[in-house]
This record gives C-alpha cells, structure tokens and sequence, in this order.
C-alpha cells in the first residue's frame, strides 16, 4: 500500500476529525516501512546515518573523557580548585615542617632540659614536689590554747618574708599540711577550748611543727627577733623551740590544682591590654 | 526503513571507527546530535501528516545543525557558552516531545 492508491476509507477527512486520523498515520506509517529507493528514503537514511555516526561518537568521547571534553571556562574553574587545594596543602605542610624542626632540633633538648627544671622549681613552690634542704624546725608548744589562727600566720608571714622556700605544718606525730600561696588559717574551735587549728581544712593541734626549707639562721634570727614571733608566744604562754638542721625533709604533697577559669594569657595578649 | 537502516549503520560505524573528534568540534557535536534528533522526530511527524517532503528534511536538518552550533559558539564568545548550551537543549527537548507526542497519537490514537 502506498500514498499513491488511497483507499476511500483513509482519505484525509475534515481537519479534526479525530476518528479517522490515526487510521491515517498508521497507515503511512506502515507504507514509510517499506523498502523503496525513492529520493526521500535515501535522504532520510543518509541523514539519519549521520545522526547514529554522530551521536555514537558523542557518546563514545563523552564516556572515555577525562578532562578533554571539558569547555574552557570549566577546566579554568577545576585548575583554580587544584592551585587552591595545592596552596592550602604547601601551607599545611609548611607548618609540619617547622613544628618537625621545633621538635627535633637540638635547640629543643635543651629547651627541654630548662622546662623540667622549671617545673622542678613550681612544682616545689605549688607544693606538688616534695623537697629538701637546709632548714630550721619550728615547735610550738601551746598548753593553754592560746594560740589561735592568727599567730600561726603570723609566724608563716614572718617565715616567708625571712626567704622560706617550703613550709610545712603539722602536729608532732600527726597530720601534716604542706603550705603554699593559697594556705588558710582557721580556729577550729574557740580561743578557750584549744582545740586547735584548721589549715586546708586539716584540724591541727598543738604541738605545732613548722618545717622550713631555706636559710636557717636568717629563718631562726627572723624568729628571735624581739617583739617577734618567739616574744609572742612567750607572752601567750606557749613555748616556741628553733631547731637548725643540716637536712629538713618535706614529704606532704598538694594536689595539682586545676584553675577552673583562669587559663595562660599568651605575652601577645598581654601586650594588647596594655 | 531504509532510514532506520541508515540509522544502525550511523551507529554501528561510530562505534567501530571510534574517531577522535576534532578539538574544534567537541563544544559543538552534543548540541548538533540533539538538533539533529529534533529535525528526525520533526520528519517523523510530518511523514505521519503527510506533508513529508525530502527537500524540507534536509533543508530543516542542516538548518537545526547550523543554529545550535551558531549559537553555541556566539554564546562561547559571549562567555555565556554553557548557559545558552544549556537553554538550546532545553528548547530543543520540549520541541522533540511535542514531536514524539504527535507521533504519538498518530501511531496509537492516544
């Protein structure tokens, strides 16, 4: 069948006529199937020929391109990425490299060497490290319950302003309290009643031991001073002994203290507040 | 049929050849394959109306071929080149499935 002999039935009717349009298509559809050398067949394969060709090779660059395929302002975009992610990684690798230097260089063991010595140093002045050293003992004797919380911190003001390095303070054969910036003197209980002296929250009584770490006779002649410390014992009827020893061992340990606000301030930091 | 012939064999020789496409040409190809496919599913359609005409094919064709790489390459140079890439296709799209959507009712009556 072909458009040359239409049958009655198929010919083209009104415009709108939906009944008989598809009839119609099919038809010329079915006719277009058939193998004829017309010049319109033969354009039409070529063209459509082309079309295959070209959408194969389409296809085929498209799945196998990398960059290739890519337009200009594209592959500009991707290079850009690539030197910044290229300049972020020099820069990382910048700083590895000079906390490697930091770290391995020779300068550092002795940077190393001077960090433990000052924490040596603050961990005896935070009562964190136990010390030793040339001293004097301290022993108070206080029958009468006179000495309250303020004659001890006057006498650890005294000990302090006379160059000790580390005090500590106990009851002979008890408790003992290693003392530091933040110590605390309390009476425990009345003047009266003697029953002694809360420090960092450990109830001392009498007798009373001071162990200081520093010069001994500057420590003791601070002691002895008239009107001193000694003098104000005596008058309150208690009895101060100082001992200079060769050796005085201080073995009472603080807890490291962790600041719960405060934190390092960088010297930047303090450069700016000024 | 011999259109669909010519068709597979397009196809079958794009895939064994395996040509490069030339550096000049690889901006323009994707969108001429797409302008292409609109004039064959606008034959289609007009061969289903019978108002098909071989001239009309070839004239529409290379016409379509022509316009999408022109303005590909004037939207390269007005540095808007994907963008009008992007909106040549869309357009081409729509008119391709108005085309199948002829075709369409004309085939099943639906």
């Amino acid at each position: 069948m072909s458009d040359s002999d239409p049958d009655p039935a198929e010919r083209p009717g009104p415009p709108g006529d939906p009944g008989r349009e598809p009839l119609r298509g099919r038809a010329r559809f079915r006719s277009a199937l058939h193998p004829r050398a017309t010049r319109a067949q033969a354009v039409a394969a070529v063209l459509c020929g082309l079309l295959g060709f070209a959408a194969a090779v389409q296809i085929r660059s498209t799945q196998d391109a990398g960059l290739s395929g890519l337009r200009q302002t594209d592959l500009v975009r991707i290079l850009d990425d690539v030197s910044e992610r290229e300049a972020r990684l020099q820069a990382e690798a910048r700083e590895l490299e000079d906390t490697r230097d930091r770290v391995s260089g020779n300068d550092s063991l002795a940077a190393l060497e001077e960090a433990r010595d000052r924490a040596r140093v603050l961990g005896i002045l935070a009562g964190t490290l136990p010390a030793r050293g040339p001293g004097i003992q301290l022993t108070i004797t206080d029958p009468d319950g006179e000495v309250g919380s303020s004659v001890l911190l006057d006498t650890l003001q005294e000990l302090r302003d006379a160059g000790a390095e580390a005090i500590e303070v106990s009851t002979v054969g008890g408790p003992a309290v290693r003392v530091v910036a933040s110590t605390s003197f309390v009476d425990a209980g009345g003047p009266e009643d003697g029953s002694g002296v809360e420090v960092d929250g450990t109830v001392l009584e009498s007798p009373y031991q001071f162990s200081v770490v520093g010069e001994s006779r500057t420590l003791a002649a601070a002691l002895d001073i008239p009107g001193g410390v000694l003098d104000v014992l005596a008058q309150r009827g208690a009895q101060g002994v100082v001992t200079q020893e060769q050796t005085v061992v201080i073995s009472s340990l603080r807890a490291t203290p962790s600041p719960r606000y405060a934190r390092p301030a960088d010297a930047d930091d303090a450069a700016d507040d000024e | 049929m011999i259109a669909a012939i010519g068709l597979v064999l397009g196809i079958v020789a794009g895939l064994f050849l395996e040509p490069t496409v030339p550096t000049w040409l690889q901006p323009y190809l994707p969108i001429a394959v797409v302008a292409a496919l609109d004039a064959v599913f606008g034959g289609l359609r007009a061969l289903l109306d019978g108002i098909f005409d071989d001239r009309v094919f070839v004239v529409s064709f290379v016409a379509n071929v022509l316009v999408a790489a022109l303005i590909v390459y004037l939207g390269d140079q007005l540095g808007v080149g994907s963008q009008l890439s992007t909106g040549v296709v869309v357009v081409l799209g729509i008119r391709i499935f108005s085309n199948t959507a002829a075709i369409r009712r004309h085939l099943f009556s639906a």
